[in-house]
């Protein structure tokens, strides 16, 4: 009479890599956001363009060169730096997949030290725009393209430093080892969209 | 690389005494007991909780939306009247937009979904309950700045779209244009964090055997529209960003002086404003369709046509910006790929509203008042759908556009698509919410009051806008000959008016002394009707499974439970995407400080950012710390700190055991 | 309860009462078409009206025969719901929704092939289109009118007041220089925006001698409400001697008080604002004043151009136009009179 058919789940895992726990999903979402809005401020960048003949625009200096495009020099390193640093962010995620705590240790500060340099690296690029925010709407969009990215950097290094202080000093368990992964996922993006927008900010002005 | 599950999980036969289920209950109710007190409100992250405080806090603000707009129709009852000066007027109706859409509608819809969409697919909570709670105080914050400032005589008055250049920094000197744009930012924020939260939990907490094509309509219409937030509102929050960046840092986005362009804004604000009244409508259509199962006790006819017709009236959606900038310098070619889209939109619409009617046609149909605000859509809804079809056609476009006839069109749609399916869904699921029932004498005097006095403002709307009345005028000469519709409309409003007060009152009495509802009043077929009205505080005592769409009607006592999940601790069931196979024991996050704290910083950001520009990186510094805490500090699981406050002990340690199964 | 009739009712009084009690003309009224532009325009108004219309009611029909055609509850073993549908049922919906899917492509295909058309014939003789070409800006909150030509002594400015001749198609550029305006008059055409830093062109035409009433209809602010025009078509001889008078510049005052008037308008603050064509005052921040007493409006088609209105409008004009760029003046009784005696001058 009190017999009732039931699925047992008392054996389920807590958590899981990969699209079996929600926090992919959120995480994703989150990155769908940014994505988009990524993409709509690289549309006003050539937007904007439209409205001038001459890109970047001239500044009205004698000494000023006519058409100042952007130096590529901390560009560029930053780009290097920042494919680089793959390298030890999937070691760490490998490794966290795996269970390989001294794996991840060790990506994980090489990580801290790639994203530390690449923040530094950008201090040096708004100036190699040659314009300031309020220069006209080609120095504001620039700057807020770099700036924006900058920002994820900042917050990616954040999640960083706080994930590898717990990797260091509590247990790997397995919920640390799937943030770990979340994060992987982060960085990965954070590199892939700085590669449209260096290649948008200083390669389309001396493409197109 | 998903690790091996160590044992299937098992479909047993078990015996479940008497004791056993009163025991598992009060453990339950201890685990999930909710806390109390002004603190109590800070850490609550039960979605029941929260989604009623959004429903609650986003009709205050449609009264007072309403309050707003009576104030226009008192204004613009007689010619040139003398009411509202024209810098009053204008705050008001920029107030009125505003709030209607980024303060009321956006939020209640999305507040229903965090409501019932863990009840309908056999779930605890949702996926992320903490960024729900946050979600909702950034919202709060957002509201009480956008009002806090119109008291003050210092609200927005460049209209609820602020286009520039009148809302750059010349033409709007102040704070009120950056009031406008931080409170954007809010809500924007608030609705981004609601839109994953629905997405993970639909996606990740079904029931087993709640496959895809067995999820029900209502979640359907919350997961499309989610989708639609996430990639519709970076837009507006873009454009009110660089709008503030324009205003306070002087940078040059929209200032056509330094290269900037003032139709961009228009591009960026209303690639999201366009699919914002599908967010604000397709929520609507899936209220519409549990009132229908439930009172015609019938299946929805065209069940996978309704999903498709979801999906492809939010990805067209995407497609139709342009037609509010027709009067623009825009090449006449790319106006006319926008027509073709704006007319075919109608298309999945129409078949939704075909199969609706397959379903009523020949049904046994019982005529209360949530199905009373259904055929109100029905009729009001397809007249803003035709006029929007005027409204698609370039030519005829220049001569209405920015005219009282648009302002007629979108009330049409928008109250009748989505205030009255809305109403309609709260006569359906109020007995849920208090477990009374709503009056049905008074409901029905609450629908007709309402459908009489918003045709009456309305219809005459469209005539005002052909004999050439534009919008957002604060008074009109008499010679216009505009006076005579202008009164019937102001009249009408206050009918309309009435009929929003009888809700209220029906909804008092009704929380006073209401018939008592039972479980499943309505003998409805989907899962929220399973347990106790209102739910407790872990929604299911033993998570149900689904054997087919119509879950209560196709359930037999064969159908089996979930059993399982910890009775000490706080869990639900995460099961895969497509099939909804069981998959992990989820632990669902106690209560929290870190959402509220998160706000203060995101606050601070924001509202201070009004000032300077340095309060974004003491902001984030602000955020980090408090983020830290979310993510780090250990969450309460076992709700020990609720226990230690409403019984005022400590409660004993985990077991070694529970411990264990973490790593 | 049952019947859906009742529920055409309120919008169909709503709709007779308004239709009957105000009929479409008016001076503002895009209904009332007095030229080529707006009269396709409000055929294809009409076409989708009626088309619409047949749609609505055919819905509410079948609404209101759905629902009195439902089978009545008589008990509670009724409410069983119904899970399955007889398959002939199921069959025949699916045809009926198909076909009313089918019907609906086809009514929208319709409206998209007639408005294309009309669209088509608005702008395609654009660059074809001479005659009169008038540049009109909007600034914050009137309309400045210039009327271009290749003389450039026939070039002049004036404000808030187009003339055009019947039967001529008028080329408008529009500009604005301050934030977005929307220039329409209904009877003639629809709006166009003028937009900083952009230009607009757009042409009309009237096919009937009239005077039209227009208004800025894109939100620009405090004003937004009082910023209208008039739009005068007449003959091309009234025209042409229009025209030529607007050319002239501003005679002398020739009595006492007129010169007066003159001096108070130099020397104080008027001249600021406002340019004479003929005398030193050359600023383009408010109307140009050469021929103010020729118009028929005053604040932007605010008050007509009649009796002491024009008085009131410079003793104090916030009280009519609250917000707007003219501070009140204030002057004594004889030196106001002396400068409307001034104003009269400016034909």
């Amino acid at each position: 009479m009190s017999t009732r058919r039931v699925i047992d789940v008392s054996e389920l895992p807590h958590h899981d890599f990969d699209t079996v726990d929600p926090v992919w999903w959120g995480n994703n979402g989150l990155l769908a956001i940014e994505t988009s809005m990524f993409v709509i401020l690289i549309v006003t960048y050539f937007y904007l363009r439209q409205n001038f003949t001459e890109w970047p625009p001239p500044i009205a200096l004698m000494t000023a060169p006519l058409n100042p495009l952007p130096s590529l020099g901390p560009g560029t390193w930053n780009t290097v730096l920042l494919l680089f640093s793959i390298l030890p962010i999937a070691l760490a995620d490998l490794s966290s997949r795996r269970g390989y705590r001294a794996g991840a240790q060790f990506g994980l500060v090489i990580c801290l030290l790639c994203g530390a340099g690449a923040i530094a690296l950008r201090a040096f690029e708004f100036p190699a725009v040659k314009f300031r925010w309020d220069s006209n709407s080609y120095g504001s969009v620039v700057w807020f393209l770099l700036g924006m990215h900058l920002t994820h950097l900042v917050t990616l290094m954040s999640e960083t430093v706080l994930l590898t202080i717990w990797i260091f000093v509590r247990e790997f368990d397995l919920k640390h080892r799937l943030d770990l992964t979340a994060l992987a996922i982060y960085w990965y993006w954070v590199v892939g969209i700085w590669l449209v927008v260096y290649t948008v900010v200083y390669w389309s002005p001396r493409w197109l | 690389m998903a690790q091996a599950i160590p044992k299937p999980v098992q479909l047993v036969d078990i015996e479940l005494t008497e004791a056993d289920i009163a025991r598992d209950k009060r453990e339950m109710e201890r685990t999930w007991r909710r806390p109390k007190g002004l603190w109590g409100f800070l850490v609550e992250t039960d979605h029941k909780v929260i989604g009623l405080r959004y429903i609650i806090t986003a009709f205050i603000f449609f009264l007072f939306g309403g309050i707003e707009a009576a104030l226009m129709r008192i204004q613009l009852a007689f010619p040139e009247n003398h009411f509202l000066n024209p810098d009053r007027y204008n705050q008001v109706f920029t107030v009125h937009g505003t709030t209607m859409m980024f303060l009321f509608a956006v939020p209640i819809v999305t507040a229903m979904g965090i409501y019932f969409v863990p009840l309908m697919i056999g779930a605890r909570d949702v996926a992320f309950p903490r960024l729900n709670a946050y979600g909702y105080f950034v919202y709060l914050i957002g509201g009480i700045l956008l009002y806090t400032s119109f008291l003050l005589n210092t609200g927005p008055d460049a209209g609820w779209f602020s286009y520039v250049p009148l809302a750059g920094p010349s033409y709007s000197p102040g704070k009120r244009v950056d009031i406008w744009a931080q409170m954007i930012t809010f809500t924007e924020i608030s609705g981004l964090a609601g839109a994953i939260v629905v997405i993970g939990t639909a996606f990740k907490m079904r029931a087993p055997g709640m496959s895809l094509n067995r999820i029900p309509l209502f979640v359907w219409a919350q997961v499309v529209t989610a989708f639609m937030i996430l990639f519709a509102m970076p837009s507006v929050m873009l454009a009110s960003g660089l709008l503030a960046s324009d205003r306070l840092v002087d940078t040059h986005i929209f200032n056509p002086a330094e290269g900037g362009d003032a139709i961009l804004y228009q591009h960026m604000f209303w690639f999201f404003g366009h699919p914002e009244v599908y967010i604000i409508f397709i929520p609507a259509l899936g209220f519409i369709s549990p009132i229908i199962i439930a009172f015609a006790r019938r299946k929805i006819f065209g069940y996978t046509a309704m999903v498709l017709s979801l999906v492809a009236t939010a990805f067209i959606g995407f497609g139709l910006w342009v037609h509010h900038m027709f009067a623009t310098p825009l090449p006449q070619l790319g106006e006319s790929f926008f027509t073709a889209a704006s007319m075919m939109i109608a298309i999945p619409t129409g078949v939704q509203i075909f199969c609706w009617l397959a379903t009523l046609w020949g049904s046994k149909l019982q005529m209360r008042t949530p199905l009373l605000f259904v055929l109100g859509f029905f009729t009001i809804f397809v007249i803003g759908g035709l006029t929007g079809l005027m409204l698609a056609s370039v030519p005829l476009d220049l001569q209405i556009h920015d005219t009282f006839f648009v302002v007629a069109h979108l009330h049409y749609v928008l109250i009748g698509g989505s205030v009255f399916p809305l109403f309609g869904a709260f006569y359906y699921w109020f007995p849920k919410w208090s477990g009374r029932m709503l009056g049905e004498r008074l409901g029905k005097w609450n629908f007709w009051l309402m459908f009489i006095g918003f045709n009456l403002v309305f219809f005459p709307m469209h005539q005002l806008g052909l004999k050439g009345m534009p919008r957002r005028v604060y008074t009109y000469l008499p010679e216009t000959g505009w006076g005579n519709l202008n009164l019937l409309a102001s009249i009408g409003a206050f009918i309309l008016a009435i009929g929003v007060l009888v809700f209220i009152v029906n909804a008092i009495s009704a929380l006073r002394a209401g018939e008592v509802a039972g479980d499943n009043p309505w003998a409805a077929d989907s899962l929220e009707w399973a347990t106790s009205s209102p739910p407790p505080d872990y929604n299911f005592l033993y998570l149900p499974t689904v054997s087919g769409r119509y879950a209560l009607w196709s359930q037999t006592d064969k159908t089996p439970i979930v059993y399982g999940l910890s009775t000490q601790k706080r869990e639900t069931l995460v099961t895969s995407v497509i099939a909804a196979n069981p998959e992990l024991r989820f632990d669902v996050p106690g209560t929290s400080i870190w959402p509220f704290m998160v706000a203060l910083a995101t606050a601070e950001a924001f509202i201070v950012g009004i000032f300077t520009p340095w309060a974004f990186p003491i902001g984030a510094v602000l955020a980090f710390a408090a983020l830290a805490g979310w993510f780090f500090a250990d969450p309460d699981h076992s709700n020990k700190k609720v226990i230690e406050q409403t019984e005022g002990h400590r409660p004993a340690t985990q077991p070694k055991e529970l411990r264990a199964e973490e790593a | 309860m049952r019947s859906k009739y009742s529920q055409l009712l309120s919008p169909g009084i709503a709709a007779l009462a308004a239709l009957t009690s105000t009929a479409c003309s008016g001076v503002q009224s895009a209904l009332d078409p007095a030229g080529p532009q707006a009269h396709n325009i409000s055929r294809l108004w009409w076409l989708m009206f009626y088309v619409c219309t047949a749609v609505f009611i055919a819905v509410t029909i079948v609404l209101g025969l759905a629902i009195n055609r439902s089978r009545k509850i008589s008990g509670a073993e009724d409410l069983a719901p119904e899970l399955e549908m007889p398959p002939e049922a199921e069959t025949r919906r699916r045809n009926i929704v198909a076909a009313a899917t089918a019907f609906t492509v086809v009514t929208l295909f319709v409206f998209l092939v007639a408005s294309f058309f009309v669209g088509r014939g608005m702008s395609a003789e654009l660059s074809a289109k001479q005659g009169v070409v008038v540049e009109v800006t909007g600034h914050q909150w009137w309309w400045e009118v210039r009327y271009l030509n290749d003389d450039a002594s026939s070039i002049f400015t004036t404000a808030n007041e187009i003339h055009i001749p019947v039967g001529t198609p008028v080329t408008l550029t529009l500009k604005a220089s301050d934030v977005i305006h929307s220039f329409w008059v209904p009877n003639l055409h629809g709006k166009t925006d003028a937009i900083p830093g952009k230009v607009a062109t757009m042409w009309f035409q009237a096919d009937r001698p009239g005077t039209y009433r227009g208004q800025c209809a894109e939100y620009c602010g405090l004003q937004h409400a009082h910023m209208g025009l008039i739009v005068i078509a007449e003959s091309r001889e009234q025209f042409n001697s229009w025209i030529t008078s607007q050319t002239q510049p501003a005679i002398q005052p020739s009595s006492a008080t007129a010169a007066r008037g003159q001096q108070i308008f130099m020397s104080g603050t008027c001249n600021m604002c406002h340019a004479i064509s003929g005398t030193e005052a050359g600023s383009n921040i408010g109307p140009n004043l050469t021929h103010i007493a020729s118009r028929q409006t005053i604040g932007a088609a605010t008050m007509t151009n009649l009796g002491d209105h024009l008085s009131q409008w410079i003793a104090d004009s916030q009280k009519i136009k609250p917000g707007n760029r003219m501070p009140p003046h204030n002057l004594s009784p004889e030196d106001l009179q002396a400068v409307i005696d001034y104003m009269q001058t400016l034909k």
